[in-house]
């Protein structure tokens, strides 16, 4: 005897719920309830269950309980992902050539290579020593303590999916700009993949994509770090000055001169925060995704967890700290150098 | 002489709201401004404006803020467009151009100088003067013998190099005039330009443009809410007041025969002797005999006369041009000419 009996007798479906005698495996609580084969005490109405799916099972077991819900969810999801995977693994295939690649590349080369060519590229885009040298002392020590070929594959990632973010989200950041249809369309999708809580991006993936492939931590870092630089350059050509559009417009620019030279230009200080805060994310995400086979740095805090190695996994995470000190400087040193050449 | 009319505007209205055409036929039932925004949440932007502008004039369209006078400017090159009303550029029709007829006009028949100056921030002193070249796909090295001349014209000598960053209020409008000069535009619409400058400067600027006139003899358009300005630089002066031509006309003219309380109350504070001239008040002789204290172009203000005079109110001055007497010019009569037109009094009542 359940609470809800009344329910479906009053409605008539007593016929329907017994006909379907429920086979589906006993909860825990049912099993409980059985061993003890006490007769269920009259509830008062302070107990009243909320009259949920699994309650409502239980007065009519024809009634779905809510873990068929998920059971369901599941189901369809393996159902259709396999003709998703046959459009989505080609197109994403790329993704994993360019991981592959670039971790080889960097890896690969000897590290009298790769550091001083880190250090030019600082040094070209904030023209600061000052940070050359931060940057030149951090790589020596995460190499001396011989984590170089993790800060590496780290940087090496964070280098393709924060590339692919800025190649996709200024896109998609203009086209928002230029049409209030795509902004209300594309904002609530930037609302949601800013809001998931990291680790669930990792789930319907595991499925899609084996978990052997780069490609599946790729999308999962892009999907996660895309959102600012979007959002960024929306608003940074949505605040370029109006008379300024309006001089562009007086002088005959077509939408294109428009965009180029004026537009994207005045719009930059706003397009590379969102760059930086691109970044930060990917690196946020990288150490997540080290759960799913993405190597670095994250792999080592996350032994530092399975095997409880204090040591290695507080090492690791400062390590982590330092690479995110170090993107976080370069690329605000760049932003600041832009912000002055066009103060108003 | 007159001149051909380069801009000619006919019956445009402009009415601002969900639906205009309905706030359109109201205001043609003769519903009024402040109605229409009441009754049926319209504004009403421009109503029924006759200007013709004239080839190598000044037209100074003159009227406070909300009397629709920046978004007439707008409407000569389409920047708004109209609810009704028919624009006319020489004799074509702009109502009638496609996207690229109208782009063609603003590239090469029109440039545009602003009161906010809106240059490029990121871009040079220079590439901003040659934006409107640049625009139409020519190279830095095709447009910048122009551009430098322009800005070595304008005072900008130098600067060329510089951000507009880098530069004060006064100097970036000076870019702004270069910028439009540059696009050998026959038109010239001008947009408040001086109204963000400090009034020393925008005296400079302001003689500046009458110089590069004297030379360029382009058809300029220029808006301002500033009285004095307005009769500094007009050839003809349109008065705009909440959306309507309350007067236009030779600005002389509006002066002496103002047709309207509001423009009696604007006219009641500036200085007539500065800014009323010879040619206005002159008389033909009506003697021979007349013992003449000396000669005085027709260009001149009645200031320099009453300098001239000392104060001798029983003088009469020879009026020349050329070499030649054009007419005569009592003391008595500029006396009159300074008297002040009754102010209105309305203002005389809000004055206590």
């Amino acid at each position: 005897m359940a609470t809800y009996d009344a329910v479906f007798t009053s409605l008539g479906l007593e016929d329907w719920c017994t006909e379907g005698k429920s086979d589906a495996p006993m909860s825990m609580a049912q099993l409980l309830s059985k061993a003890k084969g006490g007769e269920p005490t009259e509830t008062s109405l302070w107990d009243l269950p909320f009259p949920s799916m699994d309650a409502l099972n239980k007065a009519c077991p024809a009634f779905p309980q809510s873990r068929e819900l998920t059971k369901g969810l599941e189901e369809g999801f393996l159902a259709v992902k396999d003709s998703m995977s046959v459009v989505l693994d080609p197109i994403t295939q790329p993704l994993s050539w360019a991981l592959d690649g670039t971790l080889y590349a960097m890896l690969s080369a000897p590290w009298w290579i790769v550091i001083p060519l880190l250090l030019a590229v600082v040094f070209v885009v904030s023209k600061s020593w000052k940070l050359v040298g931060f940057v030149a002392a951090s790589f020596v020590t995460l190499a001396f303590i011989d984590y170089y070929t993790y800060a590496m594959q780290t940087l090496a990632i964070i280098f393709v999916c924060a590339f692919l973010c800025v190649l996709l989200g200024v896109p998609i950041g203009i086209a928002m700009s230029r049409s209030d249809m795509m902004q209300r369309m594309t904002i609530p999708v930037l609302d949601m993949l800013q809001t998931l809580p990291p680790f669930v991006y990792l789930i319907p993936l595991i499925f899609l994509f084996s978990v052997t492939e780069s490609k599946l931590y790729g999308i999962a870092i892009i999907l996660y770090a895309i959102v600012p630089v979007i959002r960024l350059t929306n608003l940074g050509i949505r605040l370029v000055d109006k008379d300024v559009i309006e001089a562009a417009d007086a002088f005959g620019m077509t939408p294109r001169q428009k965009l180029f030279k004026v537009q994207i230009p005045l719009a930059l200080p706003n397009i590379m925060a969102g760059v930086n805060q691109t970044i930060m994310m990917s690196l946020a995400m990288v150490v997540i995704a080290s759960l799913v086979s993405a190597p670095g740095l994250g792999v080592l805090v996350l032994r530092g967890i399975r095997n409880l190695e204090l040591g290695v996994g507080l090492v690791s995470g400062l390590g982590i700290v330092i690479l995110a000190v170090i993107l976080d400087r370069v690329t605000k040193a760049s932003l600041a150098r832009i912000n002055a050449s066009q103060k108003h | 002489m007159e001149k051909d009319i380069k801009i000619s505007i006919k019956h445009l209205y402009k009415i601002f709201g969900p639906t205009p055409d309905v706030g359109l036929e109201y205001v043609r039932r003769g519903m009024n401004k402040s109605d229409l925004l009441e009754k049926q949440n319209h504004v009403l932007g421009l109503r029924d404006i006759n200007v013709d502008m004239r080839d190598g004039e000044i037209t100074v369209i003159m009227g406070l803020s909300g009397s629709g006078k920046s978004t007439l400017i707008r409407h000569l090159n389409r920047l708004i467009e109209p609810t009704a009303g028919e624009i006319r550029f020489g004799d074509e029709d702009v109502m009638q151009y496609d996207e690229t007829q109208l782009r063609k006009l603003r590239r090469e028949r029109m440039s545009m100088v602003f009161q906010k100056f809106a240059l490029l921030p990121h871009r040079t002193v220079l590439d901003n003067a040659g934006m409107a070249m640049d625009v139409r796909g020519k190279k830095t090295e095709d447009y910048e013998a122009e551009a430098r001349k322009w800005l070595a014209r304008v005072g900008l000598e130098g600067n060329e190099n510089q951000y507009p960053h880098q530069l004060s209020g006064g100097m970036q409008q000076r870019v702004g005039i270069a910028r439009a000069l540059v696009s050998n535009a026959p038109v010239m619409l001008m947009d408040e330009a001086f109204s963000a400058l400090d009034p020393l400067i925008r005296s400079d600027m302001q003689d500046l443009l009458l110089e590069l006139q004297e030379e360029l003899k382009k058809t300029i358009v220029f808006i301002t809410h500033d009285l004095d300005e307005a009769l500094k630089l007009a050839d003809h002066l349109v008065i705009l007041k909440d959306g309507e031509v309350i007067q236009q006309g030779d600005p002389q003219d509006i002066l002496l025969n103002p047709n309207d309380p509001y423009i009696i109350d604007f006219i009641s504070d500036i200085n007539r002797a500065r800014v009323l001239r010879v040619r206005s008040i002159m008389t033909q002789p009506d003697r021979d005999d007349i013992e003449y204290a000396g000669d005085i172009t027709e260009k001149d203000n009645l200031e320099t006369v009453l300098s001239r005079s000392k104060g001798d109110t029983s003088l009469t001055f020879r009026v020349v041009r050329d070499g030649q007497q054009v007419g005569a010019l009592t003391m008595k009569d500029l006396t009159r000419a300074l008297v002040p037109t009754e102010a209105s009094s309305e203002r005389d009542n809000r004055a206590n």
